[in-house]
């Protein structure tokens, strides 16, 4: 993990009455970006910059502290206090600015044991763990991973790892409308590193593209205008997800989108997939429900296909079905995929889930 | 030594609008792939003009209207898809769109004409899939538009009278058949052009919609 040092204005990090504070936040953000050029905001009044390069510029991580805190300091008139703190990883770095001290290279682990569990940011969590008895980070990393995937699920095992030290980033930690907000009040408009040309710059018509589509977001609401973003998986559903127009995390190509995905159902992919679950009967020609056994093999063969609305249709084919067992050693999901062919042309995929089909596709 | 000099322009000003280039033929045509480009009268969209695709639900007409963004996104024009709630994006990148300059307005709540004519602001080719009939001054409202844009609008619609008015290139996909083997592996598609902007008789052209990799080929 990436040490970071994480700067805190506690003045700014709740926005008041006349709203002022994204302003002077900026400010500082604008002062230690001279500072360190790789500062990033994380959330109003927070911001983290790597430690290593600055640190070792300046000549030590306490001489570039005191620095950071001597330039940001007069930039809040004196009535503000300044923490910073600086631990590996976003999570440890954020506490260490809260208890303002540096942690020591490899003392994070130990720097987070006494925190209370009430910082992982899950008040559910929290609750369940005080009755176990575990108040603290420490006790919790204590747990064994499978013991807490078992218990309390895959979101709770991500911060299993954080409260470990094995991970930094806490979901909900970073504030991404408060981001945009920060962006737009540095005049900088750019809607992410996405949206961006080639080698990075933006034309001309990037920039008309841009405002066109805020106007319209100004219209419709914020979300009413998404982009694509393409990530791994085996099926076009897992595959590609809309994600709101600006939104951070719209990373189009991840490295998971060309790594190889066996079981991967076969290109062409259906041009239309339904973006709420449709619920639809397969059935043989005598009528009975068509099922996936476990061992991946139709009950029968395909004869019509019944949607909630419209008239059935006659199956002329069918392939498959490719059947998946996935996440087996966590929230495991099993679903079989059809390709099923009508005599009118139409060309669906399927999909058994819960002992249902589902329409996952249309081939328009 | 030289019989005559060339005047020097006074300034760096009079020097750029010296060199400027007159606007090339090129600059009012987006890309098309080229299996698409024998269906079109210049052999891409021409700015300003509008082409609606109709066919039978699963017969292709998304897959044939998703697939003329492929080469205008490829270089570079933005692109837009209003209406569609439920595009298939994986099938999008398989057809070769550059999903980086793709914008989508999957609900846009009852005003998608509006959406549509805001979009032509700032993007090249908006796809839209109007919810029912378009009403005739709508449909006209946002020709105009287009025309002053210099944008292209692509209408996806069910039946050819869904869209009011008479477009320059109306393309109809007539037949369909999908060749399997042990999956689904290519669609044969005949699309039909006819409109204004296409003289003498309707051309028709044979496609793979997709082919055995999801992109558009000629099918011969």
């Amino acid at each position: 993990m990436v040490r970071l040092m994480v700067l805190w204005c506690p003045t700014l990090s709740r926005e008041g009455s006349r709203g002022e504070e994204p302003r002077r936040f900026a400010e500082v953000l604008d002062a230690a970006v001279e500072l360190a050029p790789f500062a990033r905001p994380v959330r109003l009044g927070v911001l983290a910059i790597p430690s290593k390069g600055p640190s070792r510029f300046f000549g030590g991580e306490a001489v570039f502290a005191e620095h950071l805190q001597g330039v940001v300091g007069p930039l809040l008139g004196g009535a503000g206090r300044v923490c910073v703190g600086a631990a590996e990883g976003l999570f440890a770095a954020v506490l260490a600015a809260r208890a303002a001290v540096l942690v020591a290279p490899g003392a994070t682990g130990s720097f987070l044991a006494p925190w209370s569990i009430a910082t992982l940011r899950d008040p559910d969590l929290a609750a369940a763990c005080q009755r176990l008895g575990l108040h603290t980070l420490g006790r919790f990393a204590g747990l064994e991973e499978a013991r807490v995937l078992e218990r309390f699920g895959l979101d709770a095992v991500r911060r299993h790892r954080v409260a470990r030290g094995v991970d930094g980033e806490l979901p909900g930690l970073r504030d991404y409308a408060a981001l945009r907000r920060l962006d737009a009040v540095r005049h900088r408009d750019e809607p992410s590193e996405v949206q961006r040309g080639f080698f990075g710059e933006r034309g001309g018509a990037d920039v008309r593209a841009a405002a066109a589509v805020q106007r319209l977001e100004q219209r419709l609401g914020h979300g009413a205008v998404t982009v694509a973003r393409l990530g791994g998986g085996r099926t076009p559903d897992d595959r590609a997800a809309l994600v709101p127009w600006g939104s951070a995390d719209a990373v189009i190509e991840g490295r998971d989108h060309v790594a190889p995905w066996p079981g991967r159902l076969p290109s062409p992919s259906p041009a239309s997939i339904p973006s709420r679950p449709l619920a639809i009967a397969l059935l043989d020609e005598h009528g009975h429900r068509v099922t996936v056994s476990s061992t991946g093999l139709l009950s029968a063969v395909p004869a019509r296909l019944e949607f909630e609305a419209g008239r059935p249709r006659v199956v002329a084919a069918h392939c498959g079905p490719w059947p998946m067992a996935e996440r087996w050693w966590g929230v495991s999901r099993r679903r079989a995929h059809l390709q099923v062919l009508c005599d009118d042309g139409l060309a669906v995929l399927l999909r058994a889930e819960r002992s249902r089909w589902w329409l996952s596709g249309i081939y328009d | 030594m030289f019989a005559s000099r060339p005047e020097l322009p006074a300034s760096a000003v009079a020097l750029a609008t010296a060199i400027r280039p007159t606007a090339p033929a090129s600059s009012r045509l987006l890309p098309v792939v080229e299996p698409l480009s024998s269906l079109l009268p210049d052999g891409a969209l021409r700015r300003g003009g509008t082409v609606v695709v109709t066919g039978s639900p699963g017969w292709g007409a998304t897959s044939l209207g998703l697939a003329l963004l492929t080469a205008a996104s490829t270089s570079g024009h933005w692109c837009a898809a209003v209406g569609l709630d439920d595009p298939g994006v994986v099938a999008m990148a398989e057809l070769g769109v550059d999903l980086r300059r793709v914008v989508f307005v999957p609900r846009p709540r009852g005003a998608w004409a509006a959406a549509t004519a805001e979009l032509f602001e700032g993007v090249d080719v908006v796809l839209a899939r109007p919810p029912a009939r378009v009403a005739h001054t709508a449909a006209r409202r946002l020709l105009a538009r287009a025309r002053d844009r210099a944008a292209v609008l692509v209408v996806l619609a069910e039946h050819r009278d869904d869209w009011p008015v008479p477009s320059e290139i109306a393309l109809e996909v007539t037949e369909a058949a999908w060749h399997a083997n042990g999956r689904l592996v290519s669609r044969r598609a005949v699309v039909r052009a006819v409109g204004r902007g296409i003289t003498g008789r309707p051309r028709y052209v044979s496609l793979w919609l997709p082919g055995a990799q999801g992109a558009v080929a000629v099918a011969c």
